[in-house]
């Protein structure tokens, strides 16, 4: 039992911690809808500093996190570790919809 | 879900906030023992339709490339690194089949940038030794200095030049700090004990808060020696409230220009950190790379982006104290956005800004080192009115930590969205330059240029650089020029 806890805790590291690589030329480019593309633009002004294209980078990698997106609106909302909150004052709802919209086109892309 | 599935959901959920503070630092250059460098373009990833060969190799630390009216190929060896590698600045013109031809050299370098203009070289010259000159350089070799003691003895240097349709040369000067306070991060860089009274210049008089730094003194020998230093301000020498720091053109952090003639040096943008690419967009627009703020030194700031800019005359653009117009002081809205962990929040140092910042075009990953760019016209090349950008990659640790390798790549931009489309990269399954992940692609593009037919992308690859705690170390002779086309009939 220890032994299997201690093969999950470290397997959940190594996903949690990846790299997530997705670029275009080795994947080709994402298809989005309009809800996803306004999401595109709002995630290059407020994520892919620190999770280009939803890979690691400052930050860990998005594409490879299997966190429910509720889980990660309310990260995005709280902030947690070294990642700031971004209140409805910075991104407003309508916006954070869209730009999970493209967040989880990203993970669709990276499976 | 069986109970193992969801205990490693919920362990993956729950651990991946957790990454920056369980793991180390994994940026591109911290490599014990790259591999020795060999080109293989098969290993460079490009859209459908797009090739890629290599121009010139063992070239030592290039940074531009031009082309003449002829059509002849020319680049720039910078003559200077980080690491204080101190070399001969070269201008070499490179033919197929030939070895490279020097048409001239110096011995004040970094020459970070060229451009051919009316029948001669136009050559940046960071002059870490004597200052920052803006050369023009004859087919002959015979060198003029058109502009001289520019303030350039500090962490980022004279860059540019880009050429203006109104006859004037346009240039930039980085900044000599990372933000605005010297402090021994500079002595590390190597160049606090060559001039240890150098410090921030700006281009208009500021008023300060009277925030000053505590900091270890390395110009003194006891290890225990602290001193306080404030911004705009030498190594060691306190600001006080209200201080008036005088403001004069030239200046650090700025965009400059100067008639192709020569003539006196006007402002035309300042508040940047260092812009270093410029390019002018097919509308006209002079737009500029700018390498964002370092978790380092005196000052440090946490997750500051690259900006790409489009340069409005007369405007600030917010170093010292705003990163992508946003404040990197405790603020209403942005609260701690740029603290680094376990750190406090970087305090404001500036009574007034001069003005609002402008909005970026686009923001690039954080430590990337966004860098040369150009904008594509041509409509069999495609992408037309979007700026290529040469990410170099980052020089984590000593920028700040990386979980993973950043840039290493070209990137396109749509500047009126700010989306970027990664362009040229390394086939591997992470990113990272190619002595990293043992592969014979891109290494540290900073340069890109299209040719005058707009049909072909000149990479300008800087070659091995690995850094460590201890060190940065640049590797002579690694240095490359690739070719991106896209061959006719694909």
């Amino acid at each position: 039992m220890t032994r299997t806890l201690l093969v999950l805790l470290l397997g959940s590291l190594g996903v949690a911690c990846g790299s997530g690589r997705q670029s275009a030329p080795l994947d080709g480019e994402l298809k989005l809808n309009a809800e996803q593309r306004q999401g595109q633009v709002l995630f290059h002004k407020f994520c892919h500093q620190c999770h280009p294209h939803g890979e690691a980078g400052l930050g860990p990698a998005i594409n490879t996190n299997p966190a429910p997106l509720v889980a990660v609106r309310l990260q995005v909302r709280a902030g947690l570790g070294a990642m700031p909150a971004f209140p409805d004052s910075l991104i407003p709802d309508r916006d954070l919809q869209q730009l999970l919209a493209f967040v989880d086109a990203q993970r669709e892309q990276s499976k | 879900m069986n109970w193992r599935q969801t205990l490693l959901f919920g362990l993956v959920s729950a651990l991946a906030p957790a990454c920056f503070a369980l793991s180390g630092s994994e940026g591109g250059g911290q490599i014990l023992t790259p591999a020795s460098r060999t080109m293989n373009h098969g290993d460079v990833a490009l859209p459908r339709g797009f090739a890629i060969d290599l121009i010139s190799n063992h070239l030592t630390f290039p940074t531009s490339v031009t082309f003449d009216d002829q059509g002849d190929v020319y680049v720039t060896e910078s003559g200077y690194s980080y690491g204080e590698v101190f070399g001969v600045p070269r201008l070499l013109r490179l033919r197929e089949g030939e070895a490279p031809e020097v048409i001239a050299s110096g011995d004040n370098g970094p020459w970070t940038g060229v451009t051919f203009y009316g029948g001669a070289f136009y050559v940046a010259e960071g002059g870490v030794k004597s200052g920052g000159k803006i050369l023009r350089i004859e087919r002959d070799g015979k060198i003029t200095a058109l502009v001289e003691g520019l303030p350039s003895f500090g962490d980022h240097q004279t860059n540019g030049p880009a050429i203006g349709k109104d006859g004037f040369i346009y240039f930039s000067q980085g900044t000599a700090t990372n933000a605005a306070v010297v402090g021994p991060d500079n002595a590390e860089f190597g160049w606090l004990k060559r001039h240890p009274e150098f410090h921030d210049v700006p281009c208009r008089d500021l008023a300060l808060t009277g925030a000053n730094f505590d900091s270890d003194n390395p110009l003194t020998a006891d290890e225990h020696d602290r001193t306080s230093t404030g911004p705009y301000s030498a190594f060691g020498h306190a600001a006080a409230p209200g201080q008036i720091i005088a403001g004069r053109v030239p200046c650090n952090g700025a965009v400059m220009r100067v008639p192709v003639r020569g003539g006196p040096v006007e402002l035309v943008a300042w508040g940047f950190r260092n812009p270093f690419g410029l390019a002018f967009a097919p509308d006209g627009a002079l737009y500029a790379t700018d390498n964002g703020y370092d978790d380092r030194g005196s000052r440090a700031v946490f997750g500051a982006a690259d900006v790409l800019w489009r340069v409005q005359p007369g405007a600030w653009y917010g170093w010292p104290d705003f990163s992508e117009s946003r404040p990197i002081y405790e603020d209403a809205i942005w609260k701690d956005h740029y603290r680094v962990p376990g750190k406090a929040t970087p305090p404001r140092l500036l009574a007034q800004p001069p003005s609002r910042p402008p909005e970026p075009s686009a923001l690039f990953p954080v430590h990337c080192s966004a860098d040369g760019l150009d904008f594509s016209r041509s409509t069999e090349f495609g992408y037309v009115g979007q700026a290529f950008v040469a990410l170099f990659g980052d020089q984590s640790p000593t920028v700040g930590k990386t979980l993973e390798p950043v840039g290493f790549k070209v990137v396109r931009v749509d500047v009126k969205s700010g989306v970027m489309t990664d362009f040229a990269v390394n086939r591997s399954k992470k990113a990272g330059p190619a002595s990293k992940i043992r592969g014979g692609g891109l290494e540290r593009p900073v340069a890109v240029r299209f040719d005058p037919s707009g049909r072909s992308l000149y990479v300008v690859d800087f070659g091995v650089v690995t850094v460590s705690d201890r060190e940065t170390k640049p590797r002579p002779g690694t240095g490359t020029v690739w070719r991106i086309s896209r061959p006719e009939g694909s």
